[in-house]
């Protein structure tokens, strides 16, 4: 694949553990240096009706973590939460870092965030709204370098956008879009990605494509990935653990690669209603686990 | 598969490409012609008005012919270009910043800050003149009440947009919608307190005083008042021209910004106050002028689809060259002089609709 992210492993070095590791190792102890990003009892919600209760978890570098939850389950609110847009309880700690503590371009250069849909509503070119993911790189005065402008399109030829740097964001369409916005995030240089519904507009190929694209990523910065999805193929067999949401909880941890069947489908059933999983092999030999919606009332699946 | 897929997708970028830059070829082109437009104007401009001056006597030395080109045609060019330019950028600012393509000046109070502050001017100070008896002091007292007007309608303006910022700061959200609230609150305020203002002025004078401020001419502009506005005026550009990867990106999501590491309510704050004390500065002089902060922005969207500097610069150009030509049109249309804004909205409603027509063909 495509390599487009070698430059920012410098980048990262400069603000690391030091320092903020002794202000808020009491959240943490013990468990500082093992996790690599960690939540710790977060509550959040809007203004005082509660959406989550109680969420904990923690994720380790190169690990995709993906959630799954119905409509209103509260997959938004808490990616939200978690990058500090939604004031909440609890904290949400990366390597020593406490996220609700830092000042937006701290933030920005520790994790990026990928919204459902992208507020722009202006004609600016796609490599513009890449370059756009620079911003905390750069001073009040200065400009994009030549250098952030090669990176950028290198970014946006390895979303699949190559030869569409110079057009207008709001002619591209809605795949595009999100792929163009991916690509702005990947430039922030951040080690955390939070990633809402990517895939939600993307075709079929796009939609293992972003998620090949965001494992790369991973392996190229030794970063990590949350995102929440709907398509429960994409969840089972590309990230390495899923989060089961549901009315704001969370109702357990599948891990795909290892759990059993039965109890992954014990799991999923409490939000998608009776499902079965099925492993198929592709041509190369490699496993698949598809996810089977059965009839709630025929004899199968009571079994 | 494969080959054809690959060379599909490079000759596409080979036709974005030449898109791509023959969009900001247009634009450089348009903003040619659009700067040619203005000069052309500004010269006509110079040559236009109740005297009639001509370019051979004035290089002849002709004392009052010099005079009146010095002291009243220079400085009434340099207000219309400038100002016009002013409002254009500005509200090419507004409506980036707010998402709205209606957003002006008016949206966080400056313009009704600015009557208040002028009418209240107009009462205070234009009756300190009326006594005075020789034509020379008189004169030197009527600049220095109109001084004093535009102080006043500067210091209106600000105070106006200073009361709506700390209305919105109270909404901790720092949401966008918050200063749109508090503007309409506090214009809703500053048209209170000018219609009190109008009440006690006195009907002969004042009053009418009142009311051609509000609108608004470029006449009686003296060039010995204008230095201070134009040097504010020239450092409020350039910051907005070197602000502009922020007002770009600052019209995005609130929390998508943030998350690109915008400290939003600051660089919103910032970019607000140094549009704001452009226009303020702009209208303390010349009074209220319609449509131009609103129609000169739409016009470079539309000619160029476009949001680079060179799509501000235009609107720029444009703002200049309609309020240029309102004002020559507003001197010369009849004998006496009439109030720019009827023909920056004559001019503008019209331009307005074609903008609209070709757009919904294009």
């Amino acid at each position: 694949m495509f390599v487009p992210f070698a430059i920012f492993s410098g980048i990262d070095a400069e603000d690391g553990m030091t320092g903020s590791v002794k202000r808020f190792s009491h959240a943490v102890k013990g468990r500082l240096y093992m996790t690599f990003f960690s939540v710790n009892t977060l509550s959040a919600g809007y203004g005082r009706k509660r959406i989550l209760e109680d969420i904990s978890f923690s994720l380790d570098r190169g690990c995709l973590l993906g959630i799954l939850g119905a409509n209103g389950s509260g997959k938004t609110t808490l990616l939200k939460a978690l990058c500090s847009l939604l004031p909440h309880e609890g904290s949400c700690i990366l390597e020593g870092t406490a996220l609700e503590k830092c000042s937006p371009r701290q933030m920005a250069r520790l994790c990026g965030y990928i919204p459902q849909r992208s507020g722009i509503a202006l004609d600016i070119s796609a490599l513009d709204v890449v370059l756009m993911g620079f911003h905390s790189h750069l001073g009040l005065l200065e400009r994009p370098t030549a250098a952030m402008k090669a990176q950028a399109c290198r970014t946006l030829a390895a979303v699949g956008l190559a030869g569409k740097e110079g057009d207008n964001y709001q002619t591209l369409s809605e795949g595009q879009k999100q792929l163009c916005i991916l690509a702005r995030t990947l430039c922030t240089g951040s080690r955390l990605l939070f990633l809402d519904e990517p895939e939600s507009a993307l075709d079929f190929g796009h939609r293992h494509r972003m998620l090949e694209l965001l494992l790369d990523w991973m392996r190229e910065t030794h970063g990590a990935a949350v995102v929440s999805l709907h398509d429960p193929f994409l969840a089972l067999n590309y990230c390495h653990r899923l989060l089961i949401l549901s009315e704001g909880r969370i109702l357990g941890c599948i891990s795909p690669k290892t759990d059993s069947p039965k109890q992954m489908e014990a799991l999923l059933a409490r939000i998608y209603g009776q499902v079965s999983l099925v492993s198929c092999r592709k041509r190369d030999g490699g496993r698949r686990l598809v996810m089977l919606k059965e009839d709630a009332s025929s004899p199968a699946a009571l079994n | 598969m494969n080959i054809m897929k690959n060379s599909m997708t490079s000759s596409t970028a080979t036709t974005k490409k030449t898109r791509a830059q023959t969009i900001s070829h247009r634009t450089q082109a348009l903003c040619a012609l659009c700067a040619g437009l203005l000069a052309a104007l500004a010269v006509l401009s110079l040559f236009t008005g109740k005297y009639p001056l001509s370019l051979g006597k004035l290089l002849e030395g002709n004392a009052l012919q010099r005079r009146i080109f010095l002291n009243l045609r220079v400085s009434r060019t340099i207000v219309g270009v400038a100002g016009g330019f002013v409002l254009g950028v500005s509200g090419f600012v507004y409506q980036t910043l707010f998402r709205n393509p209606l957003a002006s000046p008016d949206i966080i109070g400056v313009s009704s800050g600015a009557s208040a502050g002028a009418a209240a001017g107009i009462l205070l100070f234009s009756g300190q003149t009326a006594g005075t008896g020789q034509a020379a002091a008189a004169t030197q007292s009527a600049i220095a009440a109109q001084t004093a007007v535009a102080v006043c309608a500067f210091g209106g303006a600000l105070s106006a947009v200073a009361v709506v910022l700390a209305l919105s700061a109270l909404d901790r959200t720092g949401k966008n919608s918050s200063i749109v609230l508090a503007g309409i609150a506090v214009h809703a305020l500053a048209q209170t307190a000018l219609m009190c203002l109008k009440l006690t002025a006195d009907p002969e004078r004042e009053l009418a005083s009142i009311e051609f401020w509000i609108m608004g001419s470029l006449s009686g502009i003296s060039i010995h008042s204008l230095g201070g506005n134009l040097l504010l005026c020239l450092f409020c550009l350039t910051s907005l021209f070197l602000l502009h990867r922020h007002i770009i990106i600052l019209s995005g999501e609130e929390g998508e910004v943030r998350m690109l590491g915008v400290s939003v309510g600051k660089l919103r704050l910032l970019v607000l106050v140094t549009a704001t004390l452009a226009v303020s500065a702009v209208i303390s002089l010349t009074g209220l002028i319609s449509f131009i902060g609103l129609l000169a922005p739409h016009g470079a969207r539309l000619f160029t689809r476009d949001n680079r500097p060179g799509a501000m610069l235009l609107g720029g150009l444009m703002g200049g060259i309609l309020l240029l030509g309102a004002d020559i049109l507003a001197r010369s249309v009849t004998s006496v002089e009439l109030p720019v804004s009827i023909f920056t909205s004559l001019l503008g409603a019209p331009f307005l609709i074609i903008l609209i027509v070709r757009k919904g063909k294009v």
